[in-house]
């Protein structure tokens, strides 16, 4: 164990002592080749020069080869992720208050550390969602640099996989479904937009300041699926806004007082008037039938766009608009209109059997937040206005919202549960308060960068300790002296699964992206001529083709030949979302991602079944064994048993295993090494992280 | 070094040996001795033996189904229908159901307070309100715990039209084995090696996993060495064939859809001895457009449970099955302005038939325009206990999860004792 940093005493280097003043106890340590040391943060690279922070606030230029080989390698990786000094001290100050409440407890300290090989297993699966390959266990095996380990943890959050496996986690959160929609239109560009905030890291407060005040269709701005996804039910829209966002399930207040929380029927109206403006509609047409308000054309289109365009369609191309055979150019022309905007003269109306305060039935509700700070309105739409007062940084709710739910990411188990339901008592009772309190203020401080975030968590002595071994009672309090037992998900099996069969490479495998589908719904209705719009048709034709054939393809570049994607070999975040029914992800516990956080980790024969005899399984252990051929090259019986439990385990073996195995192999030869790995595969502790 | 030999003990690589190890780990269950009945205190003269709950999620619509009304102004363009029973309407979409209305007892006086999806549905499949701290099991588990095991390999329950099912704080042995897609039926039966190799494989990875769930005391592994168990157990009897409807003849009949498959399925599995099926079947949350929706499902239930009650009937399983069909709220009367209707917990409808259910019967009563219940309100426990009651499950006694809190089936719901003959 290095000494603290804070202890040590420096020893400038000769160009930089005279700036050197109080050193800051965060900042790491670098050595010059002739082993001084300077303690400063890392501000970045320019050209072949490093360049830091000192303590005094000043900044220094060194040449980058004046530093040890260790130290090149550390610039290069904190140029691409940023300096660790607040990360790392962040993390020891979350372990120190930890502590504190472990020992409050009657808990010595933290489970016992975690070991290489199953630190390894666990931040593959953590942080990029599947787990390593045997090569990539062996290299961090064979690794013996001291700062190996944060070294990894930076590279995998660098790396796509660590997107990948993000997106998994909001599209359950968030759920993201492709073509749940009216009339079967696809929901694509706005799933990809999720996963192009993932792979730039955009804040998390971006984000969801970019899905709540969305206007236009969803090729247009492919945030405004957001909101269209609810389309039709605009109440459990609200229910659903104030679960991801707010961790507050006020959704039987629609109907009653919350039996629990504070929560009445008028705070559910009043809140939801937040949303009482946003309009939903075709674009074409009075948002109801039922009310006298006049609908708001969609964005960037003139009045009577549709109109227009119809009966131009039907005098030039003959399109008889009614007809069973213009199924699709209905489709097409629905799909274009789908939009979302804001309308001044729609309300939120209270029912007509409300009950509740502060208001009587049949009256216009008036836009107030139930939480917090009153939203400022002035000057901004209503859902500007929601969305600021959300994201202040005077509003802690939203921050501990979403460190509540990371910090569940890591340790299998979040602070407050559950995650999108739990009342202001819970949090003034939660076990590690202090704690809680300190994430979410890190939270703010990290301006919602979820990667710096996840960063800090993954260097906690806490979350590399050991699994909890005795499975943590729902109700009592658990103190994370690690994290619990967790079942991988269903897209981390999955994932494992493909990178069993296909390698590392999987992460770089793209699929259907919905680009095409965007291009074509992208329209300026202002400039656009009915030509135009006809040209976007003829590009929905090609891609039509049969009717699920939206769902895979992609932009091209030429406007008439969409990608087409055959191969369902890919990442579980790179399929069209979510998988169908009775898939392996559906079988693994996949949410259909009608209702929040509906991933399921229950067992079950099916799932068994699919690993027992599914058709990764045959290629992997079967005939022709997947395993058998990758380790030919390996000498020894000894060597093979290994190579079976780094590819399917990533550990190494004990010595009964160890013998279990070189009898296996002694005794069967090649089948007793794909024996092995197909009970590797069928044993629990494949589908655990540990 | 060891080999598999010294590692399988005395008789080393037989199925025998096998045999009894996966016995072992069934928690106690020895294969070929079924359990016997634990409860002595059910209902035996209860007639009904199995039960096929039909659940549609997303919430029916009452009005265009069950409860239909004269009051045109809530009726968006459903009319009004006859059936063989003299004061009972349906809706103009149950055509064949119509003909069989003297075998269904129907609640019109469903009423809850659970608006939203989840809990709406939780407690109509569960009997409890949805907790965070505990998971309550739906009805198979329970069965199977009041009135003990009935089948040796087949499992008690069967969960169609959902991937993932669970057993609550009941034991996860007690799970209804999920079945997705009721065409399919279990997916990946072919075993990638047959006779002695495979049975080496499956010693192999028991004894490698025994290590990992003796580390970890968490019900999730320990729940998959079940699986494991019940999937050999399976996969080693002709009872697959159970699962399988391609060569029943009536396939057409019950309609080429999912629910029709879904009932099929769920008749055979009665034949075969699995005591409880549910049948899962969405598409019912009826926001937009409730004319053209109710157009497109009601036709596929209508069929679907039509067929299901005449093939039961013919094989003289209708006596001994309950049929059940359940949803989670019912749906606005007022059209909404995307010419849908939304959810609507104060009123809805629910469905019983076979296993005793005294058929052509009316219980409760909505208003003229479906919004209140009027008389006899039935809560979604005591819709559940009227179903434990059927099945002659004994409602009063108590079951305790591991944490040591007291359960009876369906809360202290109360059972409206006369559906039953």
């Amino acid at each position: 164990m290095k000494a603290p940093i804070s202890l040590r005493i420096l020893c400038a280097l000769s160009l930089v002592a005279a700036g050197i003043m109080k050193p800051s106890a965060e900042a790491r340590t670098w050595t010059s080749t002739d082993g001084k040391p300077l303690q400063a943060i890392f501000l970045g690279m320019e050209g072949d020069n490093l360049k830091f922070k000192l303590a005094n606030g000043s900044q220094v230029v060194v040449p980058k080869d004046r530093f040890i080989k260790a130290d090149q390698e550390a610039a290069e990786r904190l140029s691409k992720i940023g300096d660790d000094s607040f990360t790392k001290a962040s993390a020891r100050q979350i372990d120190t208050l930890l502590a504190v409440t472990l020992k409050k407890n009657g808990f010595s300290s933290f489970n016992e550390p975690l070991p290489d090989d199953l630190f390894v297993r666990r931040v593959y699966l953590d942080i990029v969602g599947r787990i390593p390959t045997r090569e990539e266990f062996i290299r961090f095996a064979e690794n013996a640099r001291p700062d190996k380990r944060e070294a990894l943890i930076d590279e995998l959050l660098l790396s796509p996989g660590y997107a990948s496996n993000l997106f998994n986690y909001f599209a359950d959160m968030y759920r993201l479904h492709a073509s749940d929609f009216n009339n079967g239109i696809r929901m694509d560009p706005y799933i990809n937009w999720w996963r192009e905030q993932m792979e730039s890291n955009r804040p998390y407060h971006e984000i969801v300041a970019d899905m709540l005040t969305a206007e236009g269709n969803v090729g247009q701005n492919p945030a405004s699926g957001f909101i269209l996804r609810d389309t039709g039910m605009e109440f459990d829209a609200f229910a659903n806004f104030g679960q991801v966002m707010l961790g507050i399930d006020i959704s039987c207040a629609q109907c009653h007082d919350h039996p629990f929380d504070e929560w009445t029927q008028g705070d559910f109206y009043q809140m939801a008037a937040f949303f009482g403006n946003t309009q939903r509609s075709l674009g074409y047409r009075p948002a109801s039938a039922m009310m006298d308000s006049a609908s708001v054309q969609m964005p960037n289109a003139p009045d009577g766009w549709r109109d227009n365009f119809m009966s131009w369609a039907e005098k030039n191309k003959g399109i008889v608009p009614r007809d069973q055979n213009s199924n699709r150019f209905r489709f097409f022309v629905n799909a274009l209109g789908w939009n979302v905007a804001d309308n001044e003269t729609l309300e939120t109306v209270l029912p007509h059997d409300f009950r509740g305060d502060g208001g009587k039935p049949n009256e216009v509700a008036s836009p107030r937040t139930i939480i917090g700070a009153a939203a400022k309105t002035g000057g901004k739409t209503r859902r500007e206005a929601i969305s600021e007062w959300l994201t202040a940084p005077d509003n802690p709710r939203f921050a501990l919202v979403i460190a509540n739910r990371m910090w569940g990411r890591a340790f299998g188990r979040a602070m407050l549960n559950p995650v999108n339901d739990f009342s202001e008592d819970q949090i003034k009772g939660a076990s590690q308060l202090e704690v809680l309190k300190f994430i979410t203020r890190e939270m703010q401080r990290v301006n919602y960068d979820l990667r710096e975030f996840m960063r800090i968590i993954y260097n906690t002595r806490a979350y590399q300790s050991l699994a909890t071994a005795e499975e943590p009672d729902l109700v009592a309090p658990y103190y994370f002296a690690g994290p619990v037992l967790r079942r991988m998900r269903a897209e981390q099996a999955w994932d494992s699964m493909m990178t069993l069969q296909h390698g590392a490479e999987i992460d770089k495998k793209g699929g259907p992206d919905g680009s095409f589908y965007k291009k074509i719904l992208n329209i300026d209705f202002n400039t656009a001529t009915n030509e135009d719009v006809w040209r976007h048709y003829e590009m929905w034709e090609q891609a039509y083709g049969p009717r699920a054939g939206m769902a895979m393809v992609s932009d091209s570049g030429d406007d008439y030949t969409p990608v087409m994607f055959t191969d369902t070999e890919v990442r579980a975040s790179e399929l069209p979302q979510p998988a169908p029914a009775a898939s392996m992800l559906d079988t693994f516990g996949q949410s259909d991602r009608r209702i929040t956080d509906e991933h399921n980790y229950d067992g079950s024969v099916p799932q068994v079944l699919a690993l027992m005899n599914g058709t990764v399984t045959e290629r992997l252990t079967g005939v022709a064994s997947k395993v058998v051929a990758d380790l030919e090259e390996l000498d020894g019986p000894d060597d093979k048993v290994r190579g079976v439990f780094f590819t399917l385990l990533n550990r190494y073996p004990t010595k009964d295993e160890l013998d279990l195995g070189t009898g296996m192999i002694e005794d069967f030869g090649d089948e007793g090494i794909s024996d092995l790995a197909w009970a590797l595969m069928n044993s629990p502790e494949f589908l655990y992280i540990q | 070094m060891m080999h598999i030999a010294e590692l399988a003990g005395k008789d080393p690589l037989s199925r025998r040996y096998f045999m009894e190890m996966s016995a072992k780990l069934s928690f106690g269950v020895s294969l070929g001795v079924p359990f016997l009945p634990r409860n002595f205190k059910a209902q035996d003269n209860a007639k009904g033996k199995n039960l096929i709950y039909i659940y549609l999620s997303g919430g029916m619509t009452h009005l265009d189904t069950f409860d239909p009304k004269s009051n045109g102004g809530v009726m968006g363009g459903t009319e009004l229908l006859d059936t063989v029973v003299d004061n009972m309407k349906f809706g103009m979409h149950l055509k064949e159901l119509s003909k069989q209305a003297d075998k269904l007892a129907v609640i019109n006086s469903m009423t809850s307070t659970n608006g939203a999806h989840e809990q709406g549905q939780y407690i109509m499949r569960t009997g409890y309100e949805k907790r965070a701290t505990i998971v309550h099991p739906t009805i198979g588990p329970w069965a199977e715990t009041l009135l003990g095991k009935r089948g040796d390999i087949l499992p008690d329950s069967v969960l169609i039209g959902e991937s993932t099912s669970n057993a609550g704080f009941m034991d996860p042995s007690l799970s209804p084995l999920p079945i997705a897609d009721p065409s399919g039926g279990v997916p990946n039966t072919q075993l990638l090696v047959e006779g002695d190799r495979f049975d080496r494989r499956m010693q192999i990875a028991q004894k490698l996993g025994e290590k990992f769930t003796e580390k970890f005391k968490y019900v999730g592994p320990k729940s998959y060495v079940e699986y494991y168990t019940q999937a050999n157990r399976l996969l080693k009897s002709d009872a697959l064939t159970a699962f399988d409807t391609s060569n029943e003849s009536n396939r057409a009949e019950y309609g080429e859809t999912r629910i029709g498959q879904g009932c099929l399925l769920a008749r055979r599995l009665i034949e075969h001895g699995v005591r409880v099926v549910e049948l899962v079947s969405g598409g019912w949350d009826m926001h937009v457009d409730v004319s053209g929706g109710t157009a497109e499902k009601l036709p596929e239930l209508d069929l679907a449970v039509a067929t299901l009650l005449k093939d039961l009937e013919s094989r003289g399983l209708l006596e001994s099955t309950i049929v059940a069909i359940g949803t989670e709220f019912g749906r606005t009367p007022d059209i909404n302005m995307n010419s849908g209707r939304d959810h609507y917990p104060a009123a809805y409808s629910c469905v019983l038939a076979g296993g005793g259910v005294k058929g052509g019967t009316v219980y409760g009563e909505t208003d003229g325009s479906g919004k209140k219940v009027k008389a006899n309100p039935v809560k979604p426990e005591d819709w559940l206990a009227t179903i434990g009651h059927g099945l002659g499950l004994n409602l009063e006694e108590t079951v305790y999860s591991p944490t040591q809190r007291p359960f009876t089936f369906a809360d202290k719901g109360v059972p409206v004792t006369s559906l039953f003959g």
